[in-house]
């Protein structure tokens, strides 16, 4: 029962860290209508970065967010503007997975050249303290991890809800055509979008460089996870990408720790079939129509 | 650390190109020519060309370029004091790319076209099963630094002499012998065993667990984790609630080190800690999971820096010359290699001759031990090694062997220390 518990807590703190990366991913599928297969590439390079700056300069991985943030909203405006732009329209959401998983595979190939393909990790000193209550021990890293992925989730929100961006981004995703004849210019806010889902992956970069040693290949194994995530929650559905994030890597955690660490990594493509078989739209997703 | 045992983390590909060449190999048919090797004493004045294939590229990249370094490196030395029998010693390494067709390709070529005198073995258990083959057609003794898992051995071949003190799956066994060593008051009663899905990792806790259960230490946790397993913490958190006394944990490198991270974030100290692999690793070790964490952990070793194991001194000092860094930095694969050199050294001393039908009859010389700095060692009929790894713990911040007692630097601390020493 105690390691139930145990795990159910680290399940929910490391469901607040897939949380955020997810955000991104459906974020931009809801913008675009793009699977960003360079999604978890994008998160290992930023975790990657942390790791520059913690080694070169000190800089904490959690204070690094800032600088990472501006470079990958950087790097996503970029990637948009170069790779996806270009693509013509009507076959634009399947050519879309080529091009992003070619962004995915270039990433990875300069990250394996930058800093060679041994496994790195983030060593700050505190990675390896935790909190005990009642006999159940929380993580310093998951704990800071999952409220920084609330502060980030909720800046998001904000960003959305609250500003004139978010309002054309929300228009774009609901209907792309009556927000253009409205005015909104659909272009820049793709730009600016893919930019916002990749900047969520330099928060979430931090945290995994904290949490997991990483290398260049390790995007695989990332991307799958939130692409099983993303389709749990609802396509383009944010709140429902955190909800899944939480389902999934909780029950991944409880099956670890009661029937096998074999099936635990099985966890997450159990559900993703069986949401794919039940409910196809995901659990918070609507049929045809974007939503956030 | 050990050769043989270091696939890529990221395993299953590995594993599988290795069944594979496993069925390449059994295909091609064991015939055996006569005496391969083209020397005699009437070649005195030629010199002694070695052959070896290693990977310079690909996944065992890494590793590969420590055997060749240790090969290189005893080929100095061995000049230095003027060859064997007088004959300069010359390597011929080429790359495999660390793939088993290049690797059969390499060896024939070295053998056939190129000619060499005697063959040294690659990098991994997956390269060595073909080479090895290769090396049997045409009669060729292969003395290997790097290739211990069952499969290699599988394929009985008596030219075929594995230099490592024993078959990667006993690695774990020095662990077993020190426990069942100790007063029975002493001794844990509950034991834990997470194992990485490897054929390389989990046997070796296995042939702890039988040994342990058959002295009646009671298995309260055992699983075997695949090789994509990224979050510890379920796993740490199943273990402390178990509360076993000891751990004996099949790991690799990576695997290794996120174990640990994840017992200490969940406080559970067991008192006593082995891990098969990952732990060894005298750098990476520390550096990952906090130096004063790494208190009373053991594992398994060969080479280490400061053995006083035969030329281990001569080979420390003449690596760093060569090579730079310090003892600690040097690779065990580096020694397993020289070693290599050094049996071919210590035949031609007893036997006036060094022609590989010669080579091979006298490493099986039964009661005979060959003295190298990874300690004495000694063979089977299948190349087996017949000795024993040591059990290394760390103490202090620094790995020390600590059992068997003849080679022990220092006494084994127990109960194991908690973390943050």
């Amino acid at each position: 029962m105690h390691a139930l518990v145990q795990g159910v807590i680290l399940g929910v703190l490391t469901g607040g860290v897939y949380a955020l990366m997810a955000s991104g991913q459906t974020l931009i599928f809801g913008i675009m209508k793009v699977v960003n297969l360079a999604q978890g590439a994008m998160v290992i390079a930023s975790a990657y970065l942390a790791y520059q700056l913690f080694v070169s300069f000190g800089i904490d991985p959690f204070l690094a967010i800032p600088i990472t943030t501006v470079i990958m909203f950087g790097l996503g405006v970029g990637v948009q503007l170069l790779f996806l732009r270009p693509l013509k329209r009507d076959d634009k959401a399947e050519l879309s997975l080529l091009v992003t998983f070619a962004v995915a595979l270039l990433i990875e190939g300069l990250l394996s050249i930058t800093w060679k393909t041994t496994y790195r990790s983030i060593i700050t000193g505190y990675e390896n303290d935790s909190w005990t209550f009642f006999g159940y021990h929380f993580t310093v890293v998951r704990v800071y991890a999952f409220a920084l992925s609330l502060v980030a989730l909720a800046l998001l929100f904000l960003l959305l809800n609250r500003t004139r961006f978010g309002r054309a981004v929300r228009a774009t995703v609901q209907n792309p055509d009556s927000a253009k004849l409205l005015g909104v210019e659909a272009d820049r806010v793709a730009a600016l979008g893919f930019g916002l889902g990749a900047a969520t992956a330099a928060a979430a970069g931090s945290v995994y460089g904290l949490l997991y040693p990483f290398y260049s290949g390790s995007h695989y194994d990332l991307i799958s996870r939130l692409l099983s995530i993303v389709v749990l929650g609802g396509l383009g559905s944010v709140g429902g990408a955190v909800i899944a994030a939480v389902i999934v890597s909780t029950s991944s955690a409880i099956v670890a720790a009661t029937v096998s660490p074999a099936w635990s990594e099985m966890t997450f493509f159990v559900i993703l079939i069986l949401v794919l078989l039940f409910r196809p739209q995901g659990l918070f997703g609507t049929v045809g129509r974007g939503a956030l | 650390m050990f050769g043989s045992n270091r696939l890529r983390f990221r395993g299953p590909a590995v594993v599988a190109l290795a069944l594979m060449s496993v069925g390449i190999s059994a295909c091609a048919s064991g015939s055996s020519g006569g005496s391969g090797g083209s020397s005699s004493s009437a070649q005195s004045s030629q010199p002694l060309v070695i052959g070896a294939s290693v990977s310079l590229t690909g996944d065992f990249a890494d590793p590969g370029k420590a055997v060749k370094a240790g090969y290189e490196l005893w080929a100095d030395q061995i000049n230095a004091k003027g060859g064997i029998l007088g004959r300069k010693v010359e390597f011929k390494i080429v790359d495999d790319t660390s793939s088993p067709d290049q690797v059969v390709t390499n060896y024939q070529n070295l053998i056939n076209q190129d000619h060499v005198d005697a063959v040294f073995g690659p990098f991994s258990s997956l390269l060595t099963v073909p080479a090895s083959q290769v090396a049997k057609r045409y009669g060729y003794a292969f003395l290997e630094p790097a290739g211990g898992g069952p499969k290699v051995f599988a394929a009985k071949l008596d030219n075929l002499f594995f230099v490592q003190p024993a078959p990667v799956v006993k690695q774990g066994d020095v662990f077993a012998d020190w426990i069942l060593s100790l007063p029975s008051a002493d001794r844990p009663t509950t034991a834990a065993y997470p194992e990485l899905d490897d054929p390389f990792s989990a046997p070796i806790a296995e042939n702890v667990r039988a040994r342990f259960e058959a002295a009646g230490i009671k298995t309260v946790y055992k699983q075997v984790y695949p090789a994509e397993t990224q979050d510890f913490s379920p796993i740490a958190a199943k273990i402390a609630s178990a509360n076993p006394d000891v751990i004996v944990a099949g790991t690799q490198s990576e695997d290794a080190y996120a174990m640990v991270k994840s017992l200490v974030q969940l406080k559970f100290s067991p008192k006593f800690m082995y891990m098969s692999n990952g732990a060894n690793s005298p750098l990476e070790f520390p550096s990952k999971v906090g130096a004063s964490n790494t208190a009373g952990i053991t594992s398994s070793g060969d080479w280490f820096p400061g053995s006083t194991a035969t030329g281990s001194a001569e080979f420390t000092d003449a690596y760093i010359k060569k090579y730079g860094g310090t003892a600690d930095t040097i690779d065990n694969s580096s020694a397993e290699a020289y070693a290599c050199g050094q049996l071919l050294e210590e035949v031609a001393k007893k036997t006036g001759k060094i022609d590989n039908a010669t080579i091979i009859s006298t490493l099986h010389e039964a009661g005979t031990t060959w003295p190298t700095l990874l300690g004495d060692l000694s063979w089977d009929a299948i190349g087996q090694p017949q000795g024993s790894f040591h059990l290394v713990q760390w103490q202090g911040g620094k790995l020390l062997p600590v059992f068997p007692t003849d080679v022990a630097q220092a006494a084994p601390v127990y109960p194991k220390p908690n973390w943050g020493g």
